[in-house]
């Protein structure tokens, strides 16, 4: 070991030169700081839905949660690749990737492995797979800038898309997450509260049904703010869905008009 | 997984259901753990936990790197887990792949805290050579070499118990240097610094099969869950992490029961884990 | 550099002529039908064996013997420095070619038509010579798995430095540019199966390495035996005869 001893000067590695100073906001002592969009602790950013946002998938949605733009677009059910065995059961296929420009720092554009296992997890739950044996439903979710709570803006929104594409589900799915700072929960983060975060949870769930298909924590936490966050999330995801239902029968009603 | 027959998982559930599986444990008893330390010479620090038919390896490497800049005064740690297709054939080139992704990123979350460094069960802190300039880097890679259920618990096991083995070696700091360059450093090869792990929480996963809830599950256990969780408990007794596996919803109070039932396990394991793993080093002194 | 020292001693201490500490243990993995671990000094490598069984892929499947398959994969932390490669390097593939060619040549496939053998090998600590320890893996983990052979493979590598036939190259006597021979020996038939040689050497001189390299196949058979002997006697002990 002790011949790689020389501190690597070799490799260059730019250091980002913003967000170099911790912003004094974010202490857990002061109970009285603002977020950073003048939202209260307990308030979601303003969330606008639409469907139909992609021609050529059978069901797509777009969803704006204040800086965070997503776009999902479902395909099939359409015949499973020749080489996956018979299942009696439909298969669903999740891809969530990002755009070159959804961050500050350029990226790659590639897609995200761990978020798209997570959206699979979510959502197989409230999808009704027996009704489609031997076929396949793809779900791609673009991320066309992310602006914090990505993962959640994605489930919500392809699970509308899902409904769009006329799909059967047991349930809308939604999604919702909380950071912890110190004491204090917030919810719906955006990116610059993530990047400071002392943990998060996150939850999808059902809400008609009142199920949970998805939960993670990070971070201590003890189990009385487990069940306070918890609470949180599942309240918000109850007003989301209904957001999500009014979108739906919007688009509904504009069709049965044409 | 093999498929199994009607009848094998009708045993397998009635046998939960009654409190007594096909292996003669109860719903909430461990398989038997062992544990062996310092089994890769190459590594800093290395573990070999095996839990019944299941066998990890996880190993620490040490490397000197620069602090990131949001973070100058911890060290970083990432953690990668790989999957052996001797452990499974399907695993076999690329297949394990979408295991380890997941495998990888619920360790993350259940050991390494959240973003601002809180919560993690490695104290970043401590690895920290001079500050906004030289930190240690831990790379910590598991390895899964006969699989038979419950990995995440094995892994995160196997993962604490190469924590307390690694060695770090002592850094003296020649010279100050000034703000823009790299300070000169000597790594001593003999004198090593022992890793804190009394903070490293334990991972517990409990399964669902039924309507009750089964810890440290087999693979053909594993295989009739309709959900599991997996929560990661540190000694103060608080959840440093929890992931959700199997699609299936759960209602949030039964949730909250299974996060409360496995705190009391780990409370269990972690004092089993630590006695094994203070065997495990005594035994290699010797 | 010198690799052997005036008084005959190389960099690890060992004789020209002298081997590293083999270990060997079967079974290391329980849920394959046959595993075995080989240890050859730092070097330690994993096997394990499914099959016979069904064929996955049907257009592989042949009707008059039984397919050989084989994955050679290195764990991360199995060299000095950490790194992360991809699977399916150039060199992975190639070994994992040379072990199936060499491992099907003494497995019985006309035995076992439209059947399906993997064999995987996992390298834990690479030290030099991992290739000769995967193959005696290997057939240690076929053994066990109870899969017919010809007879036992066994390999063992040698080389040519400071002229002086070495037996068993470490690392860094494998990584001075030397040649390098590998022979895989049926010790039962008396015959090579697998010769593999780098860099340039005199036939003559050649001759004498390559019977080296022979020499230390037939020690690690003698051992192989060993254990596979000492293995049966314990099944034959639980069975209770």
């Amino acid at each position: 070991m002790a011949k790689k001893a020389t501190p690597a000067t070799s490799t260059y590695s730019p250091s980002p030169t913003t967000h170099k100073t911790r912003p004094p906001i974010f202490r857990s002592d002061d109970v009285d700081w603002v977020r950073p969009d003048g939202r209260a602790f307990h308030q979601c950013r303003p969330a606008f839905f639409r469907t139909g946002a992609v021609n050529a998938a059978s069901g797509s949605a777009y969803a704006e949660f204040g800086n965070t733009k997503v776009i999902v677009s479902v395909f099939g059910p359409r015949e499973s690749k020749k080489a996956m065995m018979y299942s009696d059961i439909g298969r669903l296929n999740c891809s969530v990737s990002y755009t070159t420009f959804s961050t500050p720092v350029r990226g790659q554009g590639s897609e995200n492995k761990e978020f798209s296992s997570m959206l699979h997890k979510a959502l197989e739950g409230a999808i009704i797979l027996e009704t489609f044996p031997k076929t396949t439903v793809d779900v791609f979710a673009l991320v066309l800038e992310s602006g914090g709570s990505d993962l959640p803006v994605v489930i919500s929104c392809a699970s509308l898309a899902l409904a769009d594409a006329g799909i059967m589900l047991y349930d809308l799915v939604a999604s919702v997450s909380v950071s912890c700072f110190g004491k204090n929960l917030l919810i719906d983060p955006a990116l610059e509260e993530e990047n400071y975060q002392d943990g998060s949870l996150m939850i999808t769930c059902m809400p008609s049904r009142y199920e949970v298909t998805q939960l993670t924590i990070t971070g201590e936490w003890s189990t009385a703010k487990i069940n306070e966050g918890m609470q949180l999330c599942l309240d918000a995801s109850c007003k989301l869905v209904t957001i999500m239902r009014s979108c739906l029968k919007e688009s509904a009603a504009t069709v049965s008009e044409e | 997984m093999k498929g199994l027959s009607v009848g094998e998982k009708l045993f397998i559930e009635g046998g939960i259901a009654q409190d007594l599986r096909t292996d003669g444990r109860r719903r909430l008893t461990y398989r038997p753990i062992s544990v062996e330390t310092d089994v890769i010479s190459q590594a800093n620090g290395s573990a070999r936990v095996r839990m019944g038919g299941t066998e990890v390896i996880a190993t620490v490497k040490a490397e000197l790197g620069r602090p990131n800049a949001m973070q100058p005064d911890k060290g970083k740690v990432s953690i990668f887990v790989d999957c052996s297709p001797t452990a499974e054939p399907t695993f076999e080139g690329r297949g394990g792949e979408e295991l380890a992704t997941e495998l990888s990123v619920s360790l993350e979350r259940c050991l390494l805290g959240g973003k601002s460094g809180a919560g993690a069960g490695i104290d970043l802190s401590s690895l920290i050579v001079v500050e906004g300039k030289l930190c240690w880097d831990l790379y910590i890679e598991g390895l899964v070499v006969s699989s038979d259920g419950n990995l995440l618990d094995a892994l995160g096991a196997a993962i604490k118990a190469a924590l307390s083995n690694t060695g770090i070696p002592k850094v003296n700091v020649s010279a100050e240097a000034s703000a823009n360059e790299q300070p000169e450093v000597d790594v001593s090869d003999e004198e090593f610094l022992q890793f804190d792990t009394s903070g490293v929480p334990v991972i517990v996963t409990l399964t669902k099969v039924g309507r009750h809830y089964i810890v440290d599950a087999t693979l053909e256990e594993e295989s009739q869950m309709s959900s599991a969780i997996s929560i990661s408990v540190n000694r103060h007794c608080h959840v440093c992490g929890l992931t959700k596996r199997g699609g299936a919803g759960v209602d949030p109070s039964v949730i909250l029961d299974m996060i409360s039932v496995g705190k009391h396990v780990s409370e269990q394991l972690l004092n089993k884990l630590d006695s094994e793993i203070a065997a495990a080093e005594a035994d290699e002194e010797e | 550099m010198e690799f052997v020292s005036p008084e005959g001693l190389r960099l690890d201490g060992r004789r020209p002529m002298e081997m590293r500490q083999i270990r060997a243990e079967i079974g290391a993995v329980s849920k394959a039908d046959g595993s075995a671990l080989f240890e050859m000094g730092n070097t330690k490598v994993l096997a394990a064996v499914y099959g016979p069984r069904e064929v996955q892929n049907r257009s592989q499947q042949m009707s008059n013997q039984a397919l050989v398959r084989c994955e050679y994969t290195m764990a991360n932390f199995s060299t000095g420095d950490r790194m992360r490669k991809p699977k399916g390097d150039r060199r992975s593939t190639e070994i994992s070619l040379v072990i199936r060619q060499t491992m099907e040549e003494c497995i019985l496939t006309h035995l076992m038509p439209r059947s399906q053998i993997d064999i995987f090998v996992q390298v834990l600590q690479a030290d030099g010579g991992t290739r000769s320890a995967c193959i005696n893996a290997a057939t240690l983990a076929l053994a066990d798995a109870g899969i017919p052979m010809r007879d036992i493979v066994t390999s063992c590598s040698a080389g040519y430095l400071n002229s002086t036939p070495l037996l068993d190259l470490n690392y860094v006597e494998d990584s001075a540019g030397g040649p390098d021979v590998t022979v895989g020996f049926l010790p039962k038939l008396d015959k090579v199966t697998l010769l593999q040689m780098d860099s340039k050497l005199p036939v003559d001189i050649f001759e004498n390495v390559m019977q080296l390299a022979i020499e230390g196949c037939k020690a690690v058979a003698n051992y192989i035996r060993e254990v596979m002997l000492e293995s049966t006697k314990k099944l034959e002990y639980c069975r209770g005869a």
